[in-house]
């Protein structure tokens, strides 16, 4: 409460107020003593009249008591020598004032005086005509020269008088300029108390504005501001550094809840593509399914009319056909074993040896323990074989040979299907190994190579070269799908 | 540039309070002599807690008659005049017991009275002693007192017998003259003496002012170094014109003492009821060997 504007400023009025009484009693003060100063003057010569005229007062008595012997005139003498004489100071000082001295010197002569009248008195009742003459005479002198002392008092006192007077009008002068100092002082105090206190409040006032532009403008990293002013302005400072703490933890609690939500947001849209992913291979699927069912049924009739015309060739080669049907179409499980893989691709072999039994050679490369060892996407090896058969030979004459290869380098399982047919163009090659997005649209060519290719990336989505493709032109192709053994496929079914 | 007017106040009054105050009752002449003297006895009072004051001792002669009924604690008399009431106010004053000091002229002899100031004869003798350095074999002087200076002429008598004790036979004519309160009758006066007496080889005057007043004239009369002077006292002018060798030498005496001595004498006699009967503050000879 000792800092508060309230109490500030009560205090500063107070101080100032006691400045301008202070300065104001100083002038009144000294005023009132160079006062006292002149009536002491003017004191000391109205005494000294006084006994003047206590002394001119005694002459008339004392002519008439001398001249006539009247006893009213001794009354009366006798009574003013009573008068003078306790008038007059008993206490007769010496200093290095002349003036003192001189009265002292009058009150000795007045003494003096005052013995000469007592012994003339005396003289006079016994009648000593020659001696109260005499004495009288000396008593005149004595009279006389006490007056001429009183005037030289008085004349002294005028001459001091006027040389104290413009000491004195410069004493008066210089009180008022000391008075005029000390107010001017005041006012020059009570001003920069005032200045200072607005100061003191307009200052922080002016820095909290500025620091609530920064606020507005988004700065949170604005260092506390702190003032030593009065309790009012530091309590709004206070306050507005708690604001501003306040809302910078709220705003970031807000940031941390947003990016909370665009992580969510971002979980849900990357579910999303997974379910349009999904779903997309279910639609290959049954894209997939929807002919070979018709064809399952229809092969299964020829089987039985070639067994009913006895024609065992084309039995077996729609047996054959009806195996891989069936085991494109009874496949459900993404992932089989490599075993179930070659057993697919096995009997397409049977089949196109029989389309083409002069111009293909398939050769099956494979270690057979691995076969039961791991697993692989299901349907991925036939569709790259039969890429081959019906792209790589098309324009190619004399026997083309296909080799499907499975090797494991550890930890990559390699799946290798290489054929020396005309090639692909390095355009279709980039093409192909272009991962989909969920907006892809479909077209006549998801079927066989780009089917697996797509598929291989969706399964392993981290590996982005699970699938290579080397080709020459006229040289041949050769696509390695590398299974990398201790990754999980994204996936499992 | 301010001063406290409270300061002011106290510097414009003293009233510290003094144990003695004392009278001096001197000649009316404003000279340098006087001046010196009142100096020194105001500082001595201001050096001890004595008040002194200054009063005419023959311009208004009610002021020392009444000097006895006035309570002074002591007087300080410069009686250059051996004047009948005078004496009677004197032997009052010391009838009443009050301590005197004689300034300068012992006037009444009394055990009460006591004599501060310069031997006369002392004077003489240095005038003698002045005269001598110049080697001259025969001297025809003329000794000019002055009233400006009534502290030399009181005992003339002395100052005459000083420099006849020096210079003996050698002093062929010892002339005096006095000349008055008019600060250019010496002029006049020597002007008289030399041009009516062609002999005289030496003027001894008695007073500063005289001193300055008679060397102008012989610089007009165009005497300089024809007739030698012996001046009186030490005012700057008379130190240039020894310094020129237009004045042989210069007699001073030392007023300021005097006046400090008389106060100190009488604060002696306020106290233990004597001081020293005869205190003689000496004179000092100035010559151009001394410049």
């Amino acid at each position: 409460m000792k800092n508060s504007l309230k109490t500030r400023l009560l205090i500063y009025f107070l101080i100032s107020m006691i400045i301008i009484v202070f300065s104001m009693s100083f002038v009144l003060i000294n005023s009132l003593k160079l006062q006292e100063i002149a009536d002491r003057r003017f004191e000391d010569e109205q005494f000294l009249q006084e006994l003047q005229s206590y002394l001119i007062d005694i002459q008339l008595p004392l002519k008439s008591y001398l001249t006539s012997y009247s006893s009213s005139s001794l009354a009366k003498l006798l009574f003013l020598i009573e008068t003078l004489n306790e008038s007059v100071p008993v206490i007769r000082p010496i200093t290095a004032d002349n003036s003192v001295l001189i009265k002292r010197e009058i009150y000795f002569l007045i003494d003096s005086y005052l013995i000469k009248l007592n012994q003339i008195i005396e003289e006079k009742r016994g009648r000593k005509v020659l001696q109260y003459i005499a004495s009288y005479e000396k008593l005149n002198s004595l009279y006389v020269y006490i007056s001429s002392r009183i005037d030289d008092f008085s004349l002294f006192g005028f001459r001091t008088q006027l040389e104290e007077y413009r000491s004195f009008i410069e004493l008066f002068r210089r009180i008022q300029i000391y008075g005029l100092l000390q107010i001017l002082l005041a006012t020059a105090f009570a001003f920069s108390i005032l200045m200072q206190t607005i100061n003191n409040i307009a200052s922080p006032m002016y820095q909290l504005s500025l620091m609530a532009g920064k606020l507005s403008g988004g700065s949170f990293d604005i260092p506390d501001i702190h003032f030593n002013s009065v309790d009012e302005v530091n309590q709004v400072t206070e306050a507005f550094n708690n604001m501003k703490h306040n809302i910078h933890h709220n705003i970031e609690e807000l940031k941390k809840q947003k990016e909370m939500e665009q992580q969510i947001m971002t979980e849900k849209v990357r579910n999303l593509k997974m379910e349009q992913l999904l779903k997309r291979m279910e639609l290959y699927t049954m894209q997939a399914q929807m002919n070979p069912h018709f064809l399952f049924n229809t092969i299964n009739t020829g089987v039985q009319l070639a067994i009913v015309e006895d024609a065992d060739r084309t039995a077996e080669y729609m047996e054959n056909l009806a195996a891989l049907f069936r085991y494109n179409i009874k496949e459900k499980q993404f992932f089989v074993s490599l075993r179930h893989e070659m057993e697919g691709l096995e009997s397409y072999y049977n089949i196109l040896k029989i389309r083409f039994p002069k111009t293909l050679n398939l050769v099956l490369n494979v270690q057979n323990d691995l076969l039961d060892r791991f697993n692989c996407p299901a349907m991925i090896i036939q569709p790259l074989v039969e890429n081959s058969v019906l792209h790589a030979f098309s324009k190619k004459d004399g026997i083309g040979t296909i080799i499907v290869a499975v090797r494991f380098e550890d930890p990559l399982l390699l799946i290798s299907v290489s054929d020396d047919g005309v090639g692909i163009p390095p355009e279709i090659i980039s093409e192909l190994l272009t991962p989909h997005t969920h907006d892809y649209k479909l077209s006549s060519r998801v079927m066989g190579l780009e089917n697996v290719i797509q598929r291989c990336y969706f399964f392993y989505p981290d590996q982005k070269d699970i699938i290579d493709i080397r080709s020459n032109h006229d040289s041949g192709t050769e696509i390695i799908i590398k299974i990398h053994t201790e990754v999980t496929p994204c996936i499992r079914l | 540039m301010l001063q406290s007017p409270f300061l002011s106040e106290e510097s414009t009054e003293s009233t510290e309070e003094l144990k003695f105050h004392y009278a001096f009752f001197l000649p009316a002449e404003d000279n340098s002599f006087f001046s010196r003297l009142r100096e020194g006895a105001i500082a001595a009072a201001s050096s001890i807690d004595c008040a002194v004051t200054f009063h005419p001792i023959d311009s208004n002669p009610l002021s020392f008659e009444m000097a006895r009924f006035s309570g002074f604690d002591g007087f300080g008399l410069y009686l250059y005049e051996e004047d009948e009431k005078k004496l009677q106010f004197l032997s009052e004053i010391v009838k009443e017991k009050i301590p005197i000091v004689q300034i300068e002229n012992e006037v009444i002899q009394d055990p009460g009275s006591f004599f501060i100031g310069t031997n006369n004869f002392d004077i003489g003798k240095g005038i003698g002693q002045l005269a001598l350095e110049t080697g001259l074999d025969n001297f025809s002087m003329v000794l000019i007192y002055s009233k400006k200076n009534p502290g030399v002429m009181s005992d003339r008598n002395l100052v005459e017998m000083g420099i006849k004790s020096v210079l003996k036979e050698k002093l062929s004519d010892l002339k005096t003259e006095e000349t008055s309160l008019n600060p250019l009758d010496a002029g006049m006066l020597a002007y008289d003496l030399l041009s009516k007496e062609p002999a005289i080889d030496f003027i001894v005057l008695t007073d500063p002012n005289d001193t300055l007043v008679t060397v102008q004239t012989i610089i007009d009369m165009n005497l300089v170094g024809m007739v030698q002077i012996i001046g009186f006292g030490e005012h700057e002018t008379i130190k240039a014109y020894i310094e020129k060798g237009v004045i042989l030498g210069s007699i001073i005496r030392n007023p300021y003492q005097i006046g400090f001595s008389a106060v100190i004498a009488l604060k002696e006699i306020s106290l233990n009821g004597y001081t020293s009967a005869y205190v003689d503050t000496g004179i000092t000879i100035l010559t151009r060997q001394d410049q």
